[in-house]
């Protein structure tokens, strides 16, 4: 078996991002639940008021951070359960790319969304 | 495995009954991180309303949360998160080596502060008027 | 056990008929031996299992399958009523089924004290060491499954093949990066290094962790508790040196190495030797890591 052994996989870089990120998002996610359904009710979100928040640029880099550590954390997450269920080969090879160019779409996507409650766009 | 039969409750999920606490942690995990996931992506897509002006954003936003039924699946999406939070700090901790004889009790424990946590937080949910 | 003994004199029985001066041919008389202890058996199992009724009994709920035999190919679970007695285990109720009533009862077993590994079973749900089982604790009827996720070859015996093949991916021999200059030099460890290891020798390759394992059973790359625990203990002994280590970590931080736990516990949980597994594979992706680190 061990001639399938590459000498140098990234499974594990993959393993540390998602436990870093992890710890970055169990601190945001908390936060932005507070914000937006305790501090601000959910029901009486406005344009304006996402606007006054998303001009502040720490609030705004936060929240950009947020989605992209979200994004990873996501479907990296997701690849890593269909991994666990075993798929290989081109399965495996298609999946990988699915899942990255979804996450890449949901990134920018997410980045016009916010350029556009920051008012840039 | 590649099996010659199928040996039915043998080898899958019907003997749920027999899961150890690990075992329920790992499929909630996994569970609540599929709606998160999925949540994420709903989450820009609503959003992205905002793209087509001030009113529409608004407007989309008051509207959805007029609806009994999003204020509901709200404390539903709460749950999920404050559940994989907790439990996400419980893994953090069994990957630096932390308390690993104590990982089922800090399972139990991460599901009772998430019902608490959830519980408490209906009032702010539900609450406020439907409009 | 009685059940040997009482085979013994069966036995001895029998040869002293042969050695009585014979009329008939010999094939004959083995014929009529066969006959006569055939029905001394049935007699045998008649009375026995009649004077049951006032005796303490255990009943297992044996799973049965036998692809060679028509009529046996299609699993099923066949009841056996065994007459229990004070620090019996489910491997000695097993042995008791097989003696008395069914010789084609399959099991694998030998060295009967959690020695060898060969009777890991799945019994009331989990897996578990037939010959450390003691019955008093397990709920009536016993019921006694192959190990899950492995393929049946015979009644409870499964195919260990992909096991041992996992477990030899890892090289699970000590192997150093220097030999002593003199053949017959002792390759001393030191205590410290001898505790941090002393877990992770204690593995009988029986396979119930393997079995236990939700990820092995889905991703049949997946190296595996048992196989990443023997990596473990060589890649923490320091007898070994720095080279030896870094290819041994190369083998555990494949992909389908240590990065596929999940940290369900239940390899932990099943281990019949105690060995902390989840916590040996914890710590071999944060040596990983911290290795591979120097390295970006």
């Amino acid at each position: 078996m061990a001639e399938h052994y590459s000498s140098f996989e990234r499974g594990g870089r993959r393993w540390l991002f998602q436990r870093l990120t992890a710890v970055f998002l169990i601190g945001v996610l908390a936060f932005h639940f507070m914000l937006l359904h305790f501090v601000n009710h959910a029901a009486d979100i406005t344009f304006a008021g996402t606007q006054a928040r998303m001009g502040q640029w720490s609030y705004f880099a936060t929240m950009w951070l947020f989605l992209v550590t979200a994004t990873f954390h996501g479907v990296n997450g997701v690849y890593n359960a269909l991994i666990n269920q075993g798929i290989s080969g081109s399965q495996k090879t298609a999946v990988k790319y699915v899942l990255v160019v979804a996450g890449l779409l949901l990134v920018a996507q997410g980045t016009r969304v916010a350029l556009a409650m920051n008012g840039l766009i | 495995m590649s099996q010659s039969y199928n040996r039915g409750t043998v080898e899958d999920f019907g003997r749920w009954r027999e899961f150890s606490a690990g075992m329920w942690a790992w499929i909630f995990h996994k569970f609540t991180g599929w709606v998160l996931v999925g949540y994420l992506f709903t989450h820009i897509a609503v959003l992205s309303t905002s793209l087509g002006g001030a009113e529409l954003y608004t407007n989309t936003l008051q509207g959805l949360e007029a609806l009994l039924v999003v204020r509901f699946l709200e404390v539903g999406l709460l749950a999920v998160a404050v559940f994989h939070i907790l439990n996400g700090i419980r893994l953090l901790m069994v990957d630096l080596g932390v308390g690993l004889e104590a990982q089922d009790k800090s399972f139990y424990a991460s599901l009772v502060l998430t019902g608490a946590i959830v519980v408490a937080s209906i009032p702010t949910f539900l609450g406020g008027p439907l409009a | 056990m009685s059940t040997q003994i009482e085979q013994q004199e069966t036995e001895t029985e029998g040869e002293e008929e042969e050695t009585e001066p014979a009329v008939e041919s010999p094939g004959d008389q083995r014929r009529a031996t066969k006959r006569q202890r055939q029905a001394e058996r049935d007699i045998q199992r008649e009375t026995e299992e009649a004077s049951l009724d006032d005796e303490e009994t255990v009943s297992l709920k044996v799973f049965r399958y036998d692809p060679e035999v028509e009529g046996k190919q299609e699993p099923r679970f066949d009841d056996f009523t065994v007459p229990y007695h004070k620090g019996m285990t489910v491997l000695d109720a097993l042995i008791y089924a097989r003696d008395r009533y069914d010789s084609s009862l399959t099991f694998r077993h030998s060295c009967r004290q959690a020695v060898c590994g060969s009777d890991a079973l799945f019994v009331n749900g989990r897996q578990r060491l037939g010959c450390k089982t003691q019955l008093s604790e397990l709920d009536d009827p016993v019921r006694i499954e192959p190990l899950p996720h492995q393929e049946v070859v015979k009644d409870l015996v499964v195919d260990m093949e992909h096991f041992y093949d996992q477990m030899e991916a890892v090289e699970p021999y000590f192997d150093a990066d220097e030999l002593p200059a003199d053949d017959l030099e002792e390759q001393r460890q030191s205590r410290e290094n001898r505790e941090k290891v002393k877990m992770s020798t204690r593995c009988i390759w029986c396979g119930a962790c393997m079995s236990s394992c939700n990820i092995a059973a889905g991703d049949n790359e997946y190296l595996g508790p048992a196989a990443i625990n023997k990596a473990y203990r060589f890649a923490m002994d320091e007898r070994e040196g720095e080279n030896r280590k870094q290819e041994r970590l190369r083998i555990i931080e494949q992909e389908h190495g240590v990065w596929r736990c999940q940290t369900q516990f239940s390899c932990t949980e099943v281990c019949p030797k105690d060995i902390p597994l989840t916590e040996h594979i914890q710590e071999l992706k944060r040596e990983a890591v911290k290795n591979n680190l120097k390295f970006w």
